[in-house]
């Protein structure tokens, strides 16, 4: 026995001999640090509702609410005014509809792949490279847009109305493209959870690969692939440099896909790189579409939330 | 089981040829020869000789790492799911080789279902979980008469009637099991294999469990691995003894070590290593 077993042993019953015998003061500084780094988050989106307020509240002492939710002509920045946020919405609307269009049968698509179907090799070189599919600067994939994919509308358009220089259609195809890694491996990681045990009852039923998918790890995994395509909207409706450079800066109540039109978030970055004084209609303008964009995403997450309580397959 | 006195589990007994199988001649369902399983390089069970007949049940006992799920899983190819798993020899099923060019896997797994260790609804709801086998396999007829019908079969209508649609986990670990049993034979199977199915249940789910076994057993064929040999003297009709060997090249792999009508095996085993085996002075 080493002479420090024979210590503590000897000190066992002596008064106070289970005190701590030395001081942890790291324990404490690790775990404040640990909770700053979480609270950074939390605190930088209170901050950032926060400071929208202030100016949207002005805003909209200046501007009726009702007309800027219900109105048709969005010009604030010319004289005369007009606030109605409608063409902004309806352009985010369409250039998203048609993003997961393209990214939520791709995305899921390429999770089963990987998930059921691809060996270990395959599913071991195809993620990585799916991830950096994810990690294309925007702006490479808007100039992909504009200079490549419209061109080629254009040129192979089958009826006689080809596309516009700037249109919908372009930045919500190349957006789509972009989130299909986000949903992609956000829907495998939540699929390959599924236990193995599920697998193996539902085969030895006399499944095919097809119905085990579907029918038992696609449920199985729903929560996860919610929150994929979730994410994959929430980034779709923030996506900012692909619509400003594709789909033009025009803003244009319509619902088709082959006019320019202008997102919130493409209105955002024009008018905050321009030259408006702080404190103007316009500047708060700014803040009123952010606001509305913020707002349009939370609703949005509460209710996939809730679909998501409502139809997941809780295993264990 | 009887034994009789001074022959029991240890003592001496005088040497016997070994009997012949005294049940009733049954017809043969599997059929193996030359069975070896290999899992990449390694060959994990070797050489395994065995006919299984028809509506009995026949146990597969032996230490663990024996290789005796190894084989059941051979018999319904659920073992074709494993990357690297390879099979040699025979399995013939009804006279038909399971692991011929022809056959459709799934097809196979329609008629050979399989009941797993650990108990592993889907996590859907009672009525769903057994409806689930029939829906894959096209079943056109009144799912919900199927449903009672099989749950009845399986002694747990009265358990689960007025809870159908709730979830299959919110169900005990022995119902969970027999519902997982109730969920195979909705499809209709031949035969039933059991991979260790009481061994995450407490004695009176597993008494329920061989309840259902023997019950079961006069319409349908079961082989079922239990690390339990009091379950495998008490439910089957046949016994097979599987251990792990090491052979001259220092590799270890499992055989089949004797295969005998259950009461012969357990109280006149033939061969040394089932009698050390039965007796617990291995493994």
């Amino acid at each position: 026995m080493t002479s420090r077993t024979l210590r503590r042993r000897a000190a066992a019953g002596t008064p106070g001999f289970l005190k701590r015998s030395q001081p942890r003061w790291t324990e404490r500084v690790v775990k404040v640090l640990l909770v700053a780094a979480a609270l950074v988050s939390v605190l930088t989106t209170v901050g950032i509702v926060v400071a929208l307020i202030p100016p949207v509240v002005e805003f909209f002492g200046k501007v009726d609410l009702g007309e800027f939710i219900t109105g048709t002509d969005w010009s604030p920045l010319f004289e005369p005014p007009h606030f109605g946020v409608l063409p902004l919405v309806t352009a985010t609307l369409v250039v998203t509809v048609i993003a997961l269009l393209v990214a939520v049968p791709l995305g899921l698509g390429a999770a089963v792949y990987l998930s059921e179907y691809a060996g270990h090799r395959v599913r071991g070189t195809f993620k990585p490279v799916l991830e950096v599919l994810a990690g294309i600067p925007t702006v490479v994939y808007g100039f992909f847009a504009l200079k490549a994919i419209t061109p080629f509308l254009q040129r192979f358009w089958p009826g006689d109305d080809p596309p516009e220089v700037f249109n919908a259609l372009s930045a919500g195809f190349v957006m789509g493209i972009m989130i299909i890694p986000t949903i992609a491996s956000l829907a495998e990681d939540s699929m390959a959870a599924v236990p193995r045990s599920l697998r193996d009852g539902a085969y030895a039923l006399g499944s095919s690969r097809m119905q085990v998918s579907t029918r038992v790890v696609f449920p199985a995994a729903l929560s996860g692939i919610v929150a994929a395509v979730v994410l994959g909207v929430s980034r779709a409706i923030g996506e900012t440099m692909i619509v400003a450079i594709a789909a033009g800066g025009r803003p244009n109540l319509t619902f088709d896909p082959l006019e320019g039109m202008q997102t919130m978030t493409a209105f955002i970055a024009a008018a905050g790189i321009g030259d408006l004084p702080t404190g103007s209609t316009g500047y708060q303008t700014i803040f009123a579409v952010g606001l509305l964009l913020f707002a349009i995403t939370l609703v949005m997450n509460l209710i996939s939330i809730r679909l998501v309580r409502r139809y997941r397959e809780v295993y264990e | 089981m009887t034994t009789p006195p001074g022959h029991g589990p240890g003592g001496t007994r005088p040497p016997q040829p070994a009997r012949s199988v005294t049940l009733p001649p049954s017809e043969t369902v599997f059929e193996v020869g030359g069975l070896s399983v290999f899992y990449g390089d390694h060959e994990a069970v070797r050489d395994v000789n065995m006919n299984i007949g028809a509506r009995q049940i026949t146990a597969m006992i032996g230490p663990s790492g024996c290789g005796k799920s190894t084989v059941l899983r051979c018999f319904n190819r659920m073992n074709d799911l494993l990357p690297g798993a390879r099979v040699a020899g025979k399995v013939r099923y009804h006279n038909e080789d399971l692991y011929g060019r022809e056959v459709d896997p799934i097809e196979v797994r329609r008629r050979i279902g399989m009941v797993f260790q650990k108990p592993n609804p889907f996590p859907k709801s009672i009525y769903d979980n057994i409806a689930y086998g029939p829906r894959v396999g096209g079943f056109k007829g009144n799912l919900d008469d199927l449903v009672e019908e099989t749950l009845t079969h399986a002694a747990l209508w009265d358990e689960v009637k007025d809870k159908l649609r709730t979830s299959a986990l919110a169900l005990s670990g022995g119902q969970q099991q027999r519902l997982c049993i109730a969920r195979t034979i909705a499809v209709e199977p031949e035969v039933i294999l059991m991979d260790e199915p009481c061994s995450s249940l407490d004695p009176i789910a597993t008494a329920k469990i061989e309840d259902l076994m023997e019950h079961l057993a006069q319409e349908f064929t079961i082989i079922v691995v239990t690390h339990n040999m009091q379950q495998a003297a008490r439910v089957s009709e046949q016994t097979a003894f599987f251990s792990s060997e090491i052979d001259g090249s220092g590799v270890r792999h499992g055989r089949l070590i004797e295969f005998d009508e259950t009461g012969t095996l357990f109280s006149n085993p033939s061969d040394q290593r089932t009698e050390d085996y039965i007796s617990g002075r291995f493994g």
